[in-house]
C-alpha cells in the first residue's frame, strides 16, 4: 500500500511563517510522500518560496508539488520552482517523477492546469485571439499530462494538478466562475491515459471527492475545502488502474 | 443613469474585490463583500490574523465613507487528516 499525503492552497507568505510545520506532526509516520496540489506562495515571491522550503525542510518524506495560478502572479515562477528544486521538493509541470515504496512503485505526474470550463460550458478556441490563446493553453497542458502519464509504467499513477479535471469537486462554488476553475480537457486527457487517483486544488469551495467519467477518483484537497493540513490516501497494492 | 448619479453598490463591490486581489500583502480571491446600509460586510476565510486585519485597512481605503465589518474568520488546519483507502 502506498500513502500519499496531499495538500494544496498554502499561500504561503511572511505572515506564515511558524504555521505550518507545527501541523505537519505525525506525517512522516501516516504517508509515504507528500503532494502539494499548487499556490504555494501567497504572490508568487520566491521569498515566499524559500520560507516555505524552511517551513517543509527535514520532513522526511519525498515532497511533490505542481505550481498554481499565486504562484505565477509575479511571473517568476521559475525562480520559485527554482527554489523549490533545491530545497528537495520536485516540482512537475508536464512532468513526472517515480519513486518506490516498500517494493511498489508510484509515478507521478503533475501540471499546473488551466481554466476553459466543464462539459457542456465549456470556451471554445474560437474568435479573438485572446480567448484562442486562453484554450490553447490549457489544450496544451492537457495534452502535455496525458503524454506524461502515459510515460509511466509504475504500478501506481496519480495525475497531480492545481486546477480541477471534473465538475464534481466543483460543486459549491458559484457556477459562473467554473470557466476559471478548471477543465474537462484536463480530465479527457487523464482518462485517456488512465490513473489510479487526480489531485487537485485551487476551487476553495468546491468538494473534496469526485470523479471523472472514467471512474477516476478526483480529490479537491484545497485547504479551505479538506480543513486539516492535509489528508492521506492509500492506493492498494493490486491496483486499480482503469487503462494502460 | 447619468454620470452624476451613485455608482452602484454591486459596481463598487467588483471595485474591493479587484483591490484585494491586486494589494499585494493579500492578493486575496475569497472574501465575499456584501454592500448594504452604508457599511461593507466581509465574509470568508483567510490565511492568518495579519491578512484579516489588513483586509479592513485595504477595503476601508477604496471605500472611506463606508463601515468596513469584517466578518472573516482565520483558516485553522489543526485537526487530524482523513485517512482514506482507494479501491
Amino acid at each position: 500500500m502506498i500513502r500519499i499525503a496531499a495538500t494544496a492552497d498554502l499561500h504561503f507568505g511572511p505572515d506564515l511563517a511558524g504555521t505550518i510545520r507545527p501541523h505537519l506532526g505525525g506525517l512522516t509516520e501516516r504517508a509515504d510522500v507528500l503532494l502539494i496540489a499548487g499556490d504555494v506562495t501567497r504572490v508568487g515571491d520566491p521569498e515566499e518560496a524559500v520560507g516555505l522550503a524552511k517551513e517543509l525542510a527535514g520532513l522526511d518524506v519525498p515532497i511533490i508539488a505542481v505550481l498554481g495560478n499565486h504562484d505565477y502572479h509575479s511571473d517568476r515562477q521559475a525562480e520559485i520552482a527554482e527554489v523549490l528544486e533545491e530545497s528537495g521538493i520536485r516540482v512537475l509541470e508536464r512532468e513526472t517523477t517515480t519513486l518506490e515504496v516498500d517494493g511498489s512503485t508510484l509515478g507521478v505526474a503533475g501540471a499546473k492546469g488551466f481554466g476553459g470550463g466543464v462539459i457542456g460550458a465549456s470556451g471554445s478556441d474560437f474568435g479573438e485571439p485572446e480567448m484562442k490563446a486562453f484554450i490553447h493553453h490549457t489544450r496544451a497542458i492537457a495534452e502535455g499530462l496525458r503524454r506524461a502519464l502515459s510515460e509511466l509504467d509504475t504500478e501506481h499513477r496519480v495525475a497531480l494538478l492545481h486546477y480541477a479535471p471534473v465538475e464534481t469537486t466543483l460543486r459549491g462554488e458559484r457556477l459562473e466562475i467554473y470557466p476559471f476553475l478548471g477543465s474537462y480537457l484536463l480530465g479527457e486527457a487523464i482518462d485517456g491515459a488512465g490513473a489510479d487517483l487526480i489531485l487537485h486544488g485551487h476551487a476553495h469551495r468546491g468538494m473534496e471527492r469526485g470523479v471523472t467519467l472514467g471512474g477516476i477518483p478526483v480529490r479537491n484537497v484545497a485547504r479551505p475545502v479538506i480543513q486539516r493540513a492535509y489528508n492521506v490516501y492509500c492506493l492498494s497494492s493490486d491496483g486499480s488502474r482503469l487503462t494502460d | 443613469m447619468s454620470s452624476s448619479d451613485p455608482v452602484p453598490d454591486a459596481y463598487l463591490a467588483e471595485h474591493v474585490r479587484d483591490a484585494l486581489a491586486q494589494d499585494p500583502r493579500l492578493s486575496e480571491l475569497h472574501v465575499d463583500i456584501t454592500m448594504t446600509s452604508g457599511k461593507v460586510f466581509l465574509t470568508g476565510t483567510v490565511g492568518s490574523e495579519e491578512r484579516r486585519a489588513y483586509l479592513t485597512t485595504v477595503v476601508q481605503g477604496v471605500m472611506p465613507d463606508r463601515e468596513v465589518v469584517n466578518h472573516t474568520i482565520v483558516e485553522s488546519p489543526a485537526g487530524e487528516p482523513d485517512v482514506e483507502k482507494l479501491p
